[in-house]
């Protein structure tokens, strides 16, 4: 046995590369060849205590004293260090306990080779290393579908920008022919300026249909795309992100190939016009473009700061708003109209700073951008003085010139949109990255829940250095109603998460009937859970379908069936439309007794093998209560059934009382043998009556 | 933010907070590291330092606990001790709260809504990740406080005393 991991804080405070060594008898802490800590450790435990931007690492003997003043500090080190000292106290811990060598798990704490930095939350990627193209390539990997769309919408591009390009050639046919004096003394003039006049009516419509259509095609891709991204209920998070896509994908994907297409027939057409006063014209543009790249990183930054004061000034508000009842009944209306002016008027003085700053340089970037107009001009003009050059030709130039800018003014936007696009594009991959904390078995067995339910040595903590649950080693048997009783974040409700298995144990097992519950499929499992919560959530939509949603093949007869079993049938009669009353976001308004009842129903319909019932009733005033407590005597009956309660009358018909208490089960038993042994949960009842007297 | 509440509308009894002071309590460094104290005439063999205010007000208002967090006390000012008691207590909230001081800042870039940090501190180079600045980058008087993606604190003291260079880099993300 040897487990390795390195930590970085020296006594002192400052920055250090140390090293934490277990070899199966000794634990050393050692910094380079100095070793500041060694200790036997063959019993007890390692625990991590978690402070502010720093942990520190100590043993915890076997038997500790009640202040914890025996254990034995052995290092600190900095938050970047304690996913991977958790990992190493996991792995000793088990090792302590079982016997058994397990090895390091790297999940938690991925570590570029390349930098050293944590990758992403969810991703495979250190996105400081990763090469541009990464985006893109998984963009394109998502967008590879609608292929045949993209190829369409960019052949509409392509007709749009055609028809574009040809204004300019059709005006300076009008100049050379239908304008020249050979045309007026033929007097085929009008004639001619007439013909040219349709073809540049039908070339602008017919340019402005296909850029209508791929606009169109675009938006409808860029739709579907963005529907990819955004799996289900994820939608919601993450649709802000999901539009940037979105209207980067119509917006400056089609600009994109419009612009660069516009770019080079452009550049091929003034070619051939005259290639010197294409020299010209091209001359000044690789200074530009650099030039306003400056220029863009420069204001970009102010005005990401007025966007983030801009932002500030909305979340105050909106606190206002929302918090308005306090506001005024604090009467501190003035103190926040103040808050608000305040950073108004912050905002307001960036906005006018940059306003000022992008008014007076703009300006000068737009004219240097076009200063190749004015070598136009000159050269072009004596061309046409000199008879080199037509009239037409002159004109047809000039137009083209401003089609070749208007790309390269795009370029040089272009890097603030990428920016949107990237960032957008990581926040959605971070989420649809994200593997489940819960993974299938390949082979999943039947979900059979109707047996014992036997956790053995099961520890589990939402991080790694963090264990909530401890040494739970509890049986329970088919039918039993265990009533789980501590204080408040004792881990109770982590308890329940481990049985619905929203999360897998760190170590130990669960098993229903001798079965592991990790070797059974998630979905099959949960349908034979049952759980009714402090929070009943009624979906918008009838109380029927409220109820049938346990099962959605159920009949109307057993609808009615568990709604009376519920105690929820002769409310449920008095409601205006019966079972078919509209409740949920902006239907009819339930009470809180109601809402929970209607929750009981659910539960009963779905008919569940084993039961969980958290805080079920604790929302409820007695009277409601005890009428609800009657419902779930009902669902309970014969079922293996775990509950919380707050209030430990609510738990008086449960066979057995597990007391948990800092993540360990300190007690079990009856209420009465808990009484007797005077302990944790003997306190608790006498807290609980004493302020029952109090509140009389 | 002033360091004493205000009592014109409220009654003294209401508010009143009982401190541990220098006559009833005292506190000293035991062997293995750990602070113990003595407070009416009980001695502890562990205690551990919470600060109530750590931003505004570090050395005032240390909340007293033992190792399962139960308060046995709270010290209004560390300044209040002997000197020899006050070294015991900051190491042990030295212990506790660790966030190095930046001097300089090396480079700041952003990539993909991720800000990478290259910054000094003392003599060593120190790398970090800062994501949703509006959160992780608070500015309270001259004091900058950043909270990377791993949960490091870290602090630069004054930001117009740093060098030029660096507050310039730092400066577009305080407003």
């Amino acid at each position: 046995m040897q487990v390795k991991a390195a930590f970085d804080l020296a006594s002192d405070g400052s920055l250090c590369d140390g090293v934490l060594l277990f070899d199966g008898q000794t634990l050393t802490a050692s910094i380079g060849e100095k070793l500041i800590f060694t200790s036997p450790l063959t019993g007890g435990e390692l625990n991590i205590r978690t402070y502010s931007g720093c942990s520190m690492l100590e043993i915890v003997p076997e038997n500790p004293s009640d202040d914890m003043s025996d254990c034995l500090p052995v290092c600190r080190f900095s938050m970047t260090r304690v996913s991977e000292i958790g990992e190493f106290t996991k792995v000793i811990n088990h090792y302590l306990k079982t016997g058994e060598e397990t090895e390091i798990s790297t999940k938690g704490f991925r570590v570029c080779p390349k930098c050293g930095r944590h990758y992403a939350k969810g991703l495979d990627v250190c996105l400081f290393c990763v090469e541009k193209s990464y985006l893109a390539k998984r963009l394109f990997g998502i967008a590879k579908p609608y292929s045949k769309q993209f190829l369409f919408a960019s052949f509409l591009v392509l007709c749009s920008t055609g028809f574009g390009v040809m204004l300019p050639i059709i005006n300076s046919r009008i100049v050379d022919y239908g304008l020249s004096a050979e045309a007026i003394s033929r007097g085929t003039a009008v004639h001619d300026i007439v013909l040219y006049a349709v073809l540049l009516g039908a070339t602008q419509i017919f340019g402005q249909f296909f850029r209508m259509l791929s606009q169109r095609r675009a938006n409808k891709i860029s739709t579907s795309l963005s529907n990819e991204l955004t799996a289900g209920d994820l939608m919601k998070r993450i649709s802000r992100d999901t539009e940037t896509v979105k209207g980067f994908i119509t917006e400056q994907g089609m600009y994109a190939l419009e612009k660069l297409v516009m770019f080079i027939v452009v550049f091929v057409i003034l070619m051939r016009i005259s290639p010197i006063l294409t020299f010209f014209v091209i001359l000044p543009i690789p200074f530009v473009v650099y030039a306003m790249r400056k220029f863009w990183t420069f204001i970009h930054i102010r005005f990401e700061k007025q966007w983030r004061r801009a932002s500030r000034a909305d979340s105050i508000l909106h606190d206002i708003v929302r918090g308005i009842r306090v506001v005024k009944s604090f009467g501190s209306e003035d103190r926040e109209i103040e808050k608000f002016a305040s950073v108004s008027r912050q905002l307001a003085d960036i906005s006018v700073s940059n306003e000022h700053l992008w008014a007076v340089t703009f300006p000068f970037m737009f004219f240097f951008t076009g200063i190749g107009e004015f070598f136009v001009l000159y050269i072009g003009g004596r061309g046409v003085l000199n008879g080199t050059m037509t009239a037409g030709q002159l004109l047809e130039f000039s137009l083209f010139l401003g089609y070749l800018y208007q790309p390269l003014t795009w370029v040089a936007f272009l890097p603030r949109k990428l920016g949107e696009l990237t960032t957008s594009l990581i926040k959605i991959f971070e989420i649809t990255d994200e593997v489940s904390d819960v993974e299938d078995s390949e082979n999943p067995i039947p979900a059979q829940l109707g047996g014992d339910i036997v956790f053995k040595d099961v520890q589990f903590g939402y991080k790694a250095y963090e264990p909530v649950l401890r040494d739970i080693n509890l049986t329970v048997k088919q039918g039993e109603m265990i009533g789980l009783v501590g204080h408040s974040g004792a881990g109770k409700s982590t308890l329940i998460n481990l049985i619905m298995r929203l999360y897998d144990t760190d170590t130990g097992t669960i098993t229903v009937n001798g079965n592991d519950i990790r070797d059974m499929a998630q979905g099959e499992y949960r349908e034979k859970i049952g759980v009714v919560f402090q929070e009943t959530f009624l979906f918008s939509g009838t109380v029927y379908d409220n109820i049938a949603y346990a099962r959605k093949n159920a009949e109307p007869g057993e609808v009615i069936a568990a709604a009376k079993a519920a105690n929820a049938h002769d409310f449920i009669m008095k409601l205006p439309d019966g079972y078919n009353t509209f409740v949920g976001e902006n239907g009819l308004n339930l009470s809180g007794g109601e809402r929970q009842r209607i929750s009981i129903a659910r539960a009963v319909l779905r008919n569940p093998e084993i039961l969980i019932l958290d805080e079920a009733t604790s929302a409820l005033d007695p009277e409601t209560e005890s009428s609800i407590q009657d419902a779930l005597a009902k669902l309970v009956k014969g079922r293996t059934t775990f509950a919380i309660a707050h209030r430990l009358a609510t738990l008086r018909n449960a066979d057995r009382l597990v007391v948990i208490e800092k993540g360990r089960i300190a007690e079990t038993g009856s209420h009465r043998e808990l009484l007797m042994r005077n302990g944790i949960y003997a306190n608790l009842v006498m807290a609980q009556r004493q302020t029952a007297k109090l509140t009389k | 933010m002033s360091g004493e509440f205000n009592s014109q509308t409220i009654s003294p009894e209401t508010l009143a907070t009982e401190y541990v002071h220098p006559d009833n309590c005292s506190f000293a460094t035991a062997e293995n590291g750990f602070l113990t104290a003595t407070i009416n005439g009980t001695f502890y063999k562990r205690v551990i330092l919470s600060r109530s205010l750590p931003l505004f007000f570090p050395d005032d208002y240390i909340c007293i606990t033992d190792a399962d967090r139960n308060e046995i006390g709270i010290i209004k000012h560390i300044s209040e001790f002997p000197e020899e008691q006050q070294k015991a207590i900051n190491n042990e909230l030295s212990q506790r709260y660790y966030c190095p001081v930046v001097d300089e800042i090396i480079s700041v870039k952003d990539k993909m809504g991720n800000f990478y940090f290259d910054v000094k501190i003392g003599e060593f180079k120190k790398s970090f990740t800062v994501k949703d600045i509006s959160r992780s980058i608070r500015q309270i008087g001259n004091s900058v406080y950043l909270t990377d993606i791993d949960g490091n604190r870290f602090k630069i003291e004054d930001y117009e005393k740093i060098p030029p260079k660096s507050r310039r880099k730092i400066e577009p993300y305080l407003y």
